[in-house]
This record gives C-alpha cells, sequence and structure tokens, in this order.
C-alpha cells in the first residue's frame, strides 16, 4: 500500500533546476534510499519533499497534500533529519529530544509527564540512557545524530525523511542509525526516505534505491527482486565502471559490495 | 542519573536564591543611597520631606534599576538565542541606539514623556527591522552577519543621532538629549514610569510563555519549520516583544551598554543550560548590575555619572574575552 506519492516534483536554486518531473511512489513499511553522485538534486529532493524549498509538482502522504500544509501539521506528517543539526546552544538531551513533541503541543503548552517519558524511553532506544541529562553540545558527532533521530522519532511523522544522516558518522554508529530506523517503520504505518552517502549501507539496508542523474531519475532498484546483474547495470549509470558482489561475513551474514571497476581519473 | 539531575536542580537553585538575595540587597542600598539622606526611622515617623523623596524619586529609581536590569538581561537572553549568537544583545545589535535616536527625536519634535516613549519605540523597532534586513541579504547562514549588519544599523543610528543633534536648541533640547543619550537613572519621577513598567512587565510575562518556542528558533530555519515552527511568524512576534521591553526601559534610562550581553552569559556560566531558570537568573543578574551600578554612579563622585561608565567598565573586558573563547560560534 502506498503511503507517499511523490509527483513531477521540479525544484532548484536560482532559476535553475536541479531536478525536473521526478516522480515515485513510498509503500508503507518500505525505506528508500536516494543515490547520485554529488550535485545530482538528492539533498534538493528530499528538501522539496518535506516542502522546505520552492517548488512544482505535489507530494501526497496519507491523503494530504504537503504542499498545503502550516509548518506544525507538516511536522505531523514529516519527521525531518537534517545531515547536522544546527542547534549551537547548551541545553540537554532531554530537552532536545522533547523539541520533537512541539507539532503536538499549542504554542504556550509545555510537554506533560507522558511526553517526559516517551521522551526517555526513546533516548534510551537509541542508546544514550546515560546522557539524558548531559549537554547535548558536549556529545560526539554520533551521539548528536542519534539524539536528533530520537527527536524526529518522538515526533510521530509518517514519514521519516533523512538528509546524509551517515555522513559524518564513524561505521558503528551508521549501521546503528540503520537499524533503529527499519526498526521504527516496519509493522506501522510508516516509511522512510533517505539520501545516502554510503552505498555499501544503501544496498544492504534498503528495500529499494532511487538513482538520480542529470535532474532526473535514471532507474529504480527493488532490492528484493531485481536481480545483481540487473542492479550492477542501474547503478552504473550514475557511478561508471562499478560490479556488485555478493559476499558474506564470519556469521554468514549476506552483503552486498560495490566495486569501483574504473581506474578513476 | 536521578540523583544528578536533582544535584543540578538543587545547585541552580541555590544560584537563584543567592541571585535574589542580592538583588533585594541592593534593592534596599539603592533606596537610601544619595545626596539626601534618608532614615528609615524618620521616614516611619512621618517625616514628610524624607517620605517625599523616597515616595518619588528614590522608590521609583530603585525600581527602574530592578526591573529595567532584568528586563535588558532577559532581552539579551532572547536576542542571543534566535539570532543564534552570543554576541547579540540589544546594545549590540543597534537596537538601543536605534531606540536613543528614536527618543532624541521624540525630544526635538514632541513634547511629554509618553511621545519620547513612542519615538524611542519606533527607533528600536526601525533598527530591529533594518539588523533582519542587512542580515537577510547574506545568503550564507554565517552567525556573524547579524552583529556586522547591527554595527551598521549603529552607525546608521548614530549619523541621524548627529543631525538631530545639529538642528537642537542648544540651551535646552542638545542638553535633554545628551543627559538621555548618557544613560541614568536619575530624575526618573514615580509619573512616568507605571506605563512603562507596566507594559515591560507584560512583555517580559509574554518572553517567558514564549521560551519554548525560542529555544526552537535557536537552530537551522529548516529544522526550526520541520518541527512545526512557525519561523518567520514567531520570530517576528518574539523580536517585536523583546524590541518592546529594550524600547520601554531605554525610553526610561537612556542608554545602558552591556547589561543584555553580560547578565545571561553570567546565568548560563552558572547553570550550564539555556532553561527557563536560567533566562530568569539572566534578569536577576542584569537586575544585580544595574542597580549595582547605579549605586555606584550615585556614589563614587561629586557629581553623578552616567550608569553606563560602570556597566562598560565590566562590559567591555568581558566582551573581548567572550571573543576570544566562543571564536567558533560567532
Amino acid at each position: 500500500m502506498s503511503l507517499a506519492e511523490i509527483r513531477n516534483i521540479t525544484a532548484g536554486y536560482d532559476k535553475e533546476n536541479v531536478l525536473e518531473n521526478v516522480s515515485f511512489d513510498i509503500n508503507c513499511g518500505e525505506l528508500v534510499g536516494v543515490l547520485g553522485a554529488n550535485g545530482s538534486g538528492k539533498s534538493t529532493l528530499v528538501k522539496a519533499v518535506s516542502n522546505l524549498l520552492p517548488h512544482n509538482g505535489n507530494v501526497v502522504v496519507g491523503e494530504k497534500t504537503i504542499e498545503n500544509l502550516k509548518p506544525y501539521e507538516t511536522a505531523g506528517i514529516i519527521s525531518y533529519i537534517p545531515q547536522h543539526s544546527g542547534l549551537n546552544i547548551d541545553i540537554s538531551v532531554l530537552d532536545v529530544v522533547l523539541m520533537g513533541f512541539n507539532s503536538k503541543l499549542k504554542i504556550l503548552e509545555n510537554p506533560g509527564r507522558e511526553m517526559l517519558e516517551r521522551a526517555k524511553a526513546t533516548i534510551e532506544l537509541v542508546g544514550l540512557k546515560d546522557k539524558a541529562e548531559s549537554n547535548y553540545l558536549t556529545l560526539s558527532e554520533g551521539q548528536k545524530q542519534l539524539v536528533i533521530l530520537a527527536r524526529a522519532l518522538v515526533s510521530d511523522g509518517k514519514l521519516l525523511v533523512m538528509d546524509e544522516p551517515e555522513s559524518a558518522l564513524d561505521f558503528n554508529v551508521r549501521y546503528k542509525i540503520m537499524s533503529l530506523v527499519k526498526k521504527q517503520i516496519q509493522g506501522e504505518n510508516r516509511a522512510g526516505l533517505l539520501v545516502l552517502h554510503d552505498t555499501t549501507l544503501a544496498l544492504n539496508n534498503c528495500d529499494r534505491l532511487i538513482l538520480l542523474k542529470d535532474k532526473k531519475i535514471v532507474g529504480i532498484i527493488d532490492l528484493h527482486n531485481d536481480t545483481i546483474e540487473s542492479a550492477e547495470e542501474k547503478l552504473s549509470l550514475i557511478y561508471g565502471e562499478i560490479s556488485l558482489v555478493k559476499t558474506a561475513g564470519k556469521t554468514g551474514r549476506e552483503s552486498l559490495i560495490m566495486i569501483c571497476d574504473s581506474e578513476g581519473v | 542519573m536521578r540523583n544528578s539531575t536533582n544535584s543540578v536542580t538543587t545547585k541552580n537553585n541555590i544560584y537563584l536564591s543567592i541571585g535574589v538575595i542580592i538583588l533585594i540587597t541592593l534593592f534596599c542600598c539603592s533606596l537610601f543611597v544619595g545626596k539626601y539622606p534618608l532614615s528609615l526611622a524618620k521616614i516611619l515617623q512621618g517625616d514628610e520631606l524624607q517620605i517625599k523623596v523616597f515616595m518619588t524619586l528614590r522608590l521609583s529609581r530603585a525600581v527602574v534599576g530592578l526591573i529595567g536590569g532584568f528586563a535588558l538581561g532577559i532581552s539579551g537572553f532572547i536576542y542571543q538565542t534566535i539570532f543564534r549568537n552570543p554576541l547579540a544583545a540589544p546594545d549590540i545589535i543597534g537596537v538601543s541606539s536605534g531606540a536613543s535616536a528614536g527618543a532624541a527625536f521624540g525630544i526635538l519634535f514632541f513634547s511629554g514623556a509618553l511621545s519620547v516613549t513612542l519615538c524611542s519605540f519606533g527607533g528600536a523597532l526601525v533598527s530591529v527591522g533594518l539588523a533582519i534586513l542587512f542580515s537577510s541579504l547574506d545568503k550564507t547562514d554565517r552567525k556573524s552577519t547579524v552583529i556586522l549588519a547591527g554595527i551598521a544599523v549603529h552607525s546608521l543610528a548614530q549619523t541621524f543621532l548627529m543631525i538631530l543633534k545639529t538642528m537642537a536648541d542648544p540651551e535646552k533640547q542638545l542638553a535633554s538629549i545628551e543627559y538621555w543619550i548618557m544613560g541614568s537613572l536619575n530624575g526618573i519621577n514615580s509619573h512616568i514610569i507605571a506605563g512603562n513598567l507596566i507594559l515591560c512587565a507584560a512583555c517580559l510575562a509574554v518572553l517567558f510563555l514564549l521560551h519554548r518556542q525560542s529555544l526552537l528558533l535557536s537552530q537551522d530555519e529548516a529544522e526550526a519549520r520541520m518541527l512545526g515552527v512557525d519561523v518567520s511568524k514567531m520570530r517576528f512576534i518574539i523580536l517585536i516583544v523583546s524590541t518592546l521591553v529594550v524600547s520601554s526601559v531605554v525610553s526610561l534610562t537612556g542608554l545602558i551598554s552591556f547589561v543584555g550581553l553580560l547578565a545571561p552569559h553570567s546565568a548560563r556560566k552558572l547553570t550550564g543550560n539555556n532553561s527557563a531558570k536560567t533566562m530568569f537568573l539572566g534578569g536577576i543578574v542584569g537586575g544585580i548590575i544595574l542597580l549595582a551600578a547605579d549605586i555606584l554612579a550615585r556614589s563614587v563622585a561629586q557629581t553623578e555619572l552616567p550608569v553606563s561608565i560602570f556597566t562598560s567598565l565590566i562590559g567591555a573586558p568581558f566582551l573581548v574575552l567572550l571573543i576570544f573563547r566562543r571564536r567558533d560560534k560567532i
């Protein structure tokens, strides 16, 4: 069942289009990754979907058209995780997570006990129980991103939108975030749209991959049904000469790895 | 964890209590310091002159020192939070000099305290508007932009002020403009302060109610928007209310430097966070600084000195220290 419909999105900066007529659907429980070279419009796509950028076309989540909504209505439908949070004031982790409830509160209302308990439980879920009272600014980049993830989770948006959430993170935290996101969107009326830099992470965690090049979608990979050869062919449209290799680790868990076949420039 | 939370809360409550005690002590000192010696015993005995001096001069002066300092501390806290810059303060982003130019305009072309207040508010509002307009011309997200815009606004306001001074009657108006600009709690009488203080108190209450929204505005615009904040509208409301706070004080006291910068930083340094309690502590520290500076201004020399001399003596080195310590965030 489709959760979100992205229809004919055209967007850009300073009158120059970075995306033209991009359309695709996101199904319930599905994690959709967006891949593309630098400047291919990946961030523009998630910003347009979140209505953070003026664009043509529309995004329908559930029965609501995002472009017609006020910010507090959008916040209840889309949870957005930026590449880096711009928070730079001394504030406790708990208070950062409590910000996620904003769309459920009136302007002058403060979070109640129930919200406080849920925020604490979510901080525990992302593995930062001991840091709830710590100053957010003193955390590592990985821990900060986990706090921002916790904040997005409590806001209960149906569509979790993430813009390169893994770019500044080390290996372990990347996988931790992916695993948390996958758990959150499963079995609920939720889905995720992620721009990813790390292709290995995308190939092994997403359900489908949207491939962007030259302002449009050049291919969509269904990671459950497409053959390796077909995925390889589509990925080579954006990355050039590459090979996909399926390999298994010590535990026998299989993973797809992308290898660059050209010498590079 | 619970223990550590409790100990932090206890520690912050102790800071607040100590702050309130110092503030009340200074308030009482402020009532009895000045050229004309007052004694509590004589006031209680019903000495008419003593009661008159106490009621019309001292009490209003001490009340303005307390509420004015508190208000400058709170508005500094709000400006720093929503402009996302630790250097933002009413006097640094040009709001106070805009209010001064407005007040000079009022002294020159209108009469009465109310019109000076209104003109001062108009000047402050135009300054905030210009600071936002100038900083919006820079499309990058640099945090220093608003400070640079503030410097430009400050220069513009000073130029306007100079023009007004050349137009002023040197016998009467020029003197009152100069006196006003120097900043002083002297000459404040009980008849003119009530309206300003009621306005100031009401706006301060609104700022406390909007504290959670101010914190939401302290992040990138996209982030705040995706948390459901109508960023432009909310920033506009909070800025108008805090500018109203500044002008309601500045129109009574004239230009007072650095309180809005010093007070919130000192409070944050003590509590280590930006909670509503810290905001309140920022107000308390502001009140302490202004009352102490005013007591010094009328007791260290034969003639009364401008209060900004003392606030600047502490504030300027503090500003330099802040620039060196937090260079990355400015």
